[in-house]
């Protein structure tokens, strides 16, 4: 009896640890499985295309476009959005590698696409972009940023163009009118510090703001030079690039633009209170102004940045994000399919009207009657659609080169410090670049 | 009074050796491994070992192996095909702007991480230790370190930008804010980072100095006073040795968190204005996923890792030693 009782008295302790580490044992198995499985955003739904994005502000307005595709192609969208752009980048990359890709990715026009396209995990989109061009769907100049060794690899998501948008209700208040010429410009930011307001949003914060600035006085001073800088065939250290780096540097010292600090998320508040008078932005920022409440046309306007001198040709500073399918998407066809139909009128009025913004179909006005003006102009003028510097040149070419703009703006390098580093660092990436081309 | 004891012992064991061989016989086994009898069984061996497998493979795979690839990784060039480098990425330490204001930024941060929260955090600990609003006063000083870095960094962001909190509190007072924003010139945007780290940091080091205080015997202190030692010499004589372990744990810990922060830096700056307040865990992080330098990134990893193990065990060495344990 004693052995027995000493043998129940002690097994239940026995028993009960071996139960927990089972138990334990069992949950971290599973923990693993579950980790190993193929999780639900990877997981093809019936009538629907995944389409991976770093914005998820715009997961809305992808599934109204989405019910708009599936009249057109049977299948929705379903975004699945990263919060934050460069883990997203990341992530990204590495399921291109993967049989379980998203149907569609969203991406950066240009030298980003570029990147991603060399890597080989893309698909060729040329004939889909043939019938669209068949369609006047797309322009012809849109093709070479969507482009990597003569392939088409994106289809335009949207186009945005870089404007000026500035408060209507403090302009006439001021007696002042959108500036036609640079003249008229300087003389705008000079009555508005006069009375009190910062003339211009200028900021570092969050990085790529830095290049803003530079891309449009390069440009507006010459924009044969800008596209043979981004192209690497002209150097940073150029006279052009020094006059923009001193008209930057005359409107920092007269206090015409705000503390480099200053987040831009911030700017439609600030030209609505007017604390800010003028806010060089890209047109999708329009949604901004209409969601404070203020009407386009009455509250607020855009007009493009005036030339340095008259004689120079007008142009603007043009961005569109890029649809790409991976060749390992887990829905390939359907992926296909449905960029293939993206810029369809139809869906694009649905798309425009719920970005505010500029849709990549010329045939497609903007719903918003300032964008919609900005558009007709640029085309009225025929004024040439210059890449955004931030997709211009190879990534790490930009990266670097916004951060020597960042140390500008915020005083610690002076514009020749800053020209030279970028020129350098022009010189090193264009090397790398072609090299690894090679 | 043990120094003779441990000499006439030794002595007296040499002396007798070869006559106490004999009797020193059955004392043996106990430091010996050579009598198979005396080794613990197989299974047990066994058994010991299967534990000691899951922390040992963990470890392995998922600290020791990582580092293996990355220093193997960091001698490889960051081209498209990557070929051989040698020490090519490490010679960046000596030629590349950029990584030499990181160090100086690590440096400054390690000096920083260490003093403020340790001094900070002892005054907060001994002048909350007895009072009646201590409690009040504790949980002030400790929640921040409840939130994460990054909600730090967003409470910062809102005090240090120019037109945040802190400027317009300045500008109420009548005094001017700097002309440059808090966070825009070096090298006072690194200091403003390490003072923002050390307002959350702090927290951790008064909870482990209240355990410390908490833990010194009363009598001492007691017996102090009677002795006629004032405030200063009890807390400078009593207490401060009887701290010394919990001080170990605390700089430590304030060491370990300087090298590695990267959260706040990153939410606040991002490594900017340009990259001037860079630290070397940022500069890994720019280097490998921004520039996609793999190889430079894998050995800035390397180059932390060495300073962080140095450091460590330069300083423990030195504190356990004199610990004697």
């Amino acid at each position: 009896m004693r052995s027995f009782d000493t043998v129940r008295a002690g097994t239940p302790p026995a028993l009960a640890r071996r139960h927990f580490l089972a138990a334990a044992g069992a949950g971290a198995v599973g923990l693993a499985l579950t980790g190993c499985a193929r999780g639900s955003s990877a997981a093809a739904v019936p009538g629907e295309v995944s389409i991976s994005t770093d914005n998820s502000d715009w997961d809305d307005g992808f599934r109204r476009a989405g019910d708009a595709l599936q009249s057109l192609t049977g299948y929705g969208l379903r975004p699945e959005s990263s919060p934050e752009a460069i883990a997203y980048k990341q992530v990204t990359q590495m399921t291109l590698e993967t049989s379980r890709a998203a149907d569609v990715i969203k991406w950066g026009a240009g030298y980003e696409l570029k990147s991603l396209a060399r890597g080989g995990k893309l698909t060729d989109l040329s004939r889909l972009w043939e019938r669209y061009e068949q369609k006047g769907w797309v322009r012809g100049g849109q093709r070479a940023s969507m482009s990597y060794r003569g392939a088409v690899y994106g289809v335009p998501l949207y186009e945005s163009h870089y404007v000026v948008f500035y408060n209507k209700r403090l302009f006439t208040r001021l007696g002042l009118g959108p500036p036609a010429t640079w003249d008229e410009l300087t003389h705008c930011a000079d009555t508005l510090k006069r009375r009190g307001v910062t003339p211009f949003v200028a900021t570092q914060f969050g990085g790529w703001p830095a290049y803003q600035w530079f891309q449009e006085l390069v440009s507006k001073i010459d924009p044969d030079f800008y596209r043979a800088l981004v192209a690497g065939r002209a150097r940073y250290t150029d006279e052009v690039a020094r006059e923009a780096m001193d008209i930057w540097q005359g409107f920092i010292r007269k206090g015409w633009m705000t503390s480099p600090d200053f987040d831009q998320g911030n700017g439609a508040a600030a030209l609505k209170a007017g604390r800010v008078g003028m806010f060089l932005y890209g047109t999708w920022g329009a949604k901004g102004f209409s969601d404070l409440g203020m009407r386009p046309g009455k509250d607020y306007d855009a007009f493009v940045l005036p030339t340095v001198r008259k004689t120079t040709r007008k142009s603007v500073i043009t961005e569109s994000g890029v649809l790409a399918v991976p060749l390992g998407a887990t829905r390939h066809e359907a992926g296909v399919e449905s960029v293939g139909a993206w810029l369809a009128p139809s869906v694009q009025r649905v798309w425009a009207d719920y970005l505010d913004d500029g849709s990549a179909n010329p045939a497609v006005r903007a719903g918003n009657p300032v964008v919609a003006e900005v558009r007709e102009t640029v085309a009225r003028e025929r004024m040439p659609r210059l890449i955004r510097y931030g997709e211009a040149s190879p990534p790490n070419l930009v990266q670097g080169n916004t951060q020597d703009l960042s140390s500008f703006m915020t005083q610690q390098s002076s514009p020749g410090d800053t020209l030279r580093s970028m020129a350098e660092r022009s010189e090193d990436e264009w090397a790398a670049w072609k090299r690894d081309e090679a | 009074m043990s120094t003779p004891t441990t000499r006439s012992r030794t002595g007296t064991d040499h002396e007798s050796a070869p006559a106490g061989s004999v009797s020193r016989t059955p004392i043996r086994p106990s430091t010996s491994r050579g009598g198979g009898a005396q080794q613990p069984p197989v299974r047990e061996r066994l058994a010991s070992g299967a534990f000691l497998a899951p922390a040992v493979l963990l470890v392995g795979a998922l600290l020791l192996a990582p580092f293996a690839a990355t220093f193997y990784r960091s001698f490889f060039n960051d081209h498209r095909t990557s070929g051989f480098a040698g020490l090519d990425n490490y010679e960046l330490f000596f030629t590349n702007e950029s990584l030499v204001r990181s160090v100086e930024n690590t440096l400054m941060w390690m000096a920083g991480t260490v003093v403020l929260p340790c001094v900070l955090g002892l005054a907060v600990a001994w002048l909350t230790n007895a009072t009646r609003w201590s409690r009040l006063a504790r949980l002030c000083v400790v929640a921040p370190y409840a939130l994460s870095g990054a909600a730090v960094a967003v409470v910062w962001n809102f005090m240090l930008t120019s037109d945040g909190a802190l400027n317009q509190l300045l500008t109420s007072v009548g005094l001017d804010p700097p002309a440059q924003g808090w966070l825009l010139e070096w090298p006072s945007n690194t200091v403003v980072l390490i003072l923002a780290n050390a307002w959350q940091a702090t927290g951790v080091a008064v909870i482990l100095f209240l355990v410390g205080l908490q833990g010194i015997p009363p009598e001492t202190l007691e017996a102090a006073s009677l002795d006629g030692a004032g405030p200063w010499q009890r807390f400078r004589h009593v207490v401060l040795p009887q701290l010394r372990p919990v001080s170990v744990i605390v700089i430590g810990i304030s060491l370990a968190n300087g090298l590695k922060s990267f959260d706040l830096i990153w939410v606040l700056t991002r490594g900017g204005p340009g990259r001037l307040t860079e630290t070397l865990a940022v500069s890994m992080y720019q280097e490998t996923f921004l520039l996609q330098h793999a190889g430079a990134g894998a050995a800035i990893a390397v180059v932390l890792t060495l300073i962080v193990l140095a450091a460590s065990w330069l300083y423990l060495r030195r504190q356990l030693d004199a610990k004697g344990d």
